[in-house]
């Protein structure tokens, strides 16, 4: 069912749904880029419509939203401990396709990795439902969802697109259809992206004997010299999960605190050190490598389906050297077609 | 042929005399260094009908025009009408009548400023903007003044060297929950800066004193904890020059004061010039002036009625550190003072 519905309409739509809702969209923080008399664009509560930034991409994802950069897990003191408390509100995100599948690899990570549910992880998940946020024709300049399929998505209780004056919302879950019912119906189905300006080939690694001939190759050095390592590229990422925990003492005792988790970047200098000093990967270019397959290679190779990266684009926009993963991605399938052409080459001599 | 030529007059209207007799070169003004491109012509057409076919980009960004015949100065003052009139009242919004003269006095130079933040990533101000900004509040002025805007603490202008520098610094933001530890911020203002930040238990800690509001630490973080606050924050050096006696590097009188308080303290050195040199314009540095009558009576006359911001930080006083080219150079015999 869609419904045609004005901005002060949708206002006060919003008004009763936070009731029971925290609402939550890309939201423009003014002069907060990085560089000078920049914007930043991110997830965070709205209050009216008017505050969702609807034709750009935003800077950040909205995993921040279930899945916050620190967040307390427990209290401990030296006898006794406390987990960590939510709100009780239910939580909707406005999303675009590519993140609403984002948040399905985050599930398949929290969820369904190695039989533990991630309770801190699925407490916030299970409260969240979607409204889905058309996206312009093409997407924008970064995205190649289409390449990694996921421009299109049917997990979304509302779907929304944005017009001058009204807001076209088609509604897929009838807990809402209440709410429009006195607004104006009209045919209305979102629209997805089917083909964007950045096109990304994905190479087919498809034996060991291949895999390490990419882990030595050449292109990888490239990136020694131009990746800083600032994790900058994760940080945004909606597909990237990893986080480092820590115990924080409030007292000079040193007893009493929280354990808490904070997002952590493989992209970081130190983040396959071990007590001792050994580290598994110590150049830029060892950890894009890394970085790359684990988007494009070894995430489906576990979880069969689909890859990791959904093709958000964002990496790319956010890296401050420049450095293009849909570039990266399209590089190692030329490498790996030279592999595989001097793999055939030397078969038939 | 034999020229008879008041050449202060003609200096004033921005002529420098050239080594070769009658020549002069013009020195036409781009406040901040930065004008549409299609003045590339109107500088051409100059620099082929009356000059020698060349152009200089002048030290002080100043678009300068050598070899150009005394005779001819009366015809390029005309031609230069309309350049003024654009760029000094429309865009500058100067106070000034524009007429066939050329430009009415060489007093205060012309602005130097970097490009700032409407390219460089590392700027924190829009120098241009404020280059003519300032325009307005010094041109036309017989009163020298040497100043020169860069948009972040690297000071690629040299506000150190000028009479005034302004420097555009920022106040950085910390958002305790968006950091995720990894002390890119503390290796980056350890390396480009003041070592000002250091890591506690997972988060940040930061000596506000000595930060010196570059904005490395914001470019560097990878997930927005640092960001600029969006009110734009300026300091102030005074007294740097260059010079064949004493050039010496200016030294910090205000920091962290907000546009209005740059344009209050410019709007008083005029007055403050007037004082010291008893209302008779000369070609001193600025620094000199201050050295006359003391950093206190400056800083009393240029702070008059500027409302100084509530973030704002006054230098209580000033240590010169001069490059003395005789030793003992202040030093002077009785008579001399
Ligand atoms: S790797 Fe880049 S393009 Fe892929 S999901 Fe992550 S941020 Fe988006
Ligand atoms: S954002 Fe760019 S420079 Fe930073 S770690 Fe990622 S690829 Fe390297
Ligand atoms: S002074 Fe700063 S803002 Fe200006 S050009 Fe240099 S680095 Fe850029
Ligand atoms: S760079 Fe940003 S995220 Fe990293 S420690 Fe500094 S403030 Fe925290
Ligand atoms: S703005 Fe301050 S804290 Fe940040 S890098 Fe510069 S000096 Fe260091």
């Amino acid at each position: 069912m869609g419904y045609c519905v004005s901005i002060k309409r949708m206002n006060e739509i919003l008004k009763e749904l936070q009731k029971e809702y925290k609402i939550y969209a890309p939201v423009r923080f003014e002069k907060r880029g990085r560089y000078s008399d920049t914007d930043l664009i991110r997830y965070a509560e709205i209050n009216s419509i008017e505050d969702v930034v609807y034709d750009e991409k935003s800077d950040f994802s909205p995993k921040e939203v279930i899945y916050p950069i620190t967040q307390a897990l427990f209290y401990f003191t030296e006898y006794e401990y406390m987990e960590s408390k939510i709100d009780d509100k239910k939580i909707l995100i406005f999303a675009r396709p590519c993140d609403i599948n984002g948040f399905r690899r985050l599930d398949t990570i929290f969820l369904k990795n190695g039989g533990t549910e991630d309770i801190y992880y699925k407490r916030l998940r299970e409260k969240v439902k979607f409204i889905l946020m058309e996206c312009k024709e093409g997407g924008w300049d970064s995205c190649f969802c289409v390449s990694m399929g996921s421009n299109k998505t049917d997990d979304y209780s509302l779907a929304v697109r944005f017009e001058d004056d009204n807001i076209l919302v088609e509604i897929k879950d009838d807990e809402f259809t209440n709410l429009f019912g006195d607004e104006r119906e009209v045919e209305f189905t979102p629209e997805f992206v089917t083909s964007n300006p950045t096109k990304v080939n994905i190479p087919e690694i498809d034996s060991y004997e291949l895999l390490k001939k990419i882990y030595d190759l050449d292109m990888w050095k490239s990136y020694n010299s131009r990746c800083i390592s600032c994790g900058a590229c994760t940080a945004v990422c909606i597909t990237c999960s990893c986080f480092t925990t820590l115990d924080v003492t409030y007292t000079e005792n040193g007893k009493v605190g929280e354990r808490r988790r904070v997002h952590a970047s493989c992209m970081h200098e130190d983040f396959t050190i071990m007590a001792g000093g050994l580290s598994f990967r110590k150049t830029a270019g060892e950890r894009m490598r890394f970085r790359t397959l684990h988007k494009i290679y070894d995430y489906k190779l576990r979880f069969k389906d689909e890859h990791m990266c959904v093709g958000c684009g964002r990496c790319d926009e956010r890296c401050p050297e420049l450095i293009s993963f849909a570039a990266t991605i399209n590089r190692l399938y030329d490498e790996v077609k030279k592999l595989k052409k001097a793999e055939t080459t030397k078969d038939i001599k | 042929m034999s020229y008879d030529i008041d050449i202060k007059k003609v200096r004033r209207n921005c002529y420098r005399q050239s080594k070769v007799r009658g020549e002069f070169m013009l020195q036409i003004r781009v406040p901040g260094g930065v004008i549409d491109a299609k003045y590339l012509s109107f500088f051409q057409h100059i620099a082929e009908t009356w000059g020698n076919g060349e152009f200089h980009l002048g030290v002080r960004q100043t678009i300068s025009i050598p070899g150009i015949k005394y005779e001819y100065i009366d015809e390029v003052n005309k031609y230069i009408r309309p350049y003024i009139e654009e760029i000094e009242v429309n865009l500058c919004g100067v106070d000034m009548v524009v007429d066939d003269n050329g430009y009415p006095t060489i007093g205060a130079r012309n602005i130097m400023a970097c490009i700032g933040n409407r390219h460089c990533i590392k700027a924190n101000i829009d120098t241009t903007d404020l280059a003519r900004k300032i325009e307005k509040v010094i041109f036309p002025s017989d009163y020298h003044i040497k100043l020169n805007i860069s948009g972040c603490p690297n000071d690629c202008a040299k506000a150190h060297v000028s009479d005034i520098g302004i420097i555009g610094i920022t106040k950085t933001e910390y958002d305790y929950d968006r950091c995720i530890g990894c002390k890119k911020c503390v290796e980056a203002c350890a390396h480009h800066a003041t070592r000002v930040l250091s890591v506690e238990k997972g988060k940040i800690v930061k000596d506000s004193c000595c930060c010196v509001g570059c904005g490395e630490c914001v470019l560097v973080c990878p997930t927005g904890a640092w960001t600029r606050n969006p009110k734009k924050f300026y300091r102030i050096l005074i007294g740097g020059r260059t010079g064949k006696q004493t050039p010496r590097m200016g030294k910090i009188f205000l920091n962290w004061v907000t546009e209005d308080v740059v344009l209050g303290v410019l709007k008083n050195w005029e007055i403050f010039s007037a004082y010291v040199m008893n209302n008779k314009p000369e070609y001193i540095h600025g620094g000199h002036l201050i050295d006359r009558v003391g950093y206190n009576k400056f800083k009393e006359m240029i702070l008059k009625d500027v409302k100084l911001n509530p973030e704002a930080m006054v230098a209580e006083r000033v240590l010169w550190a001069e490059t003395e080219y005789r030793s003992n150079f202040n030093v002077k015999p009785v008579t001399q003072r």
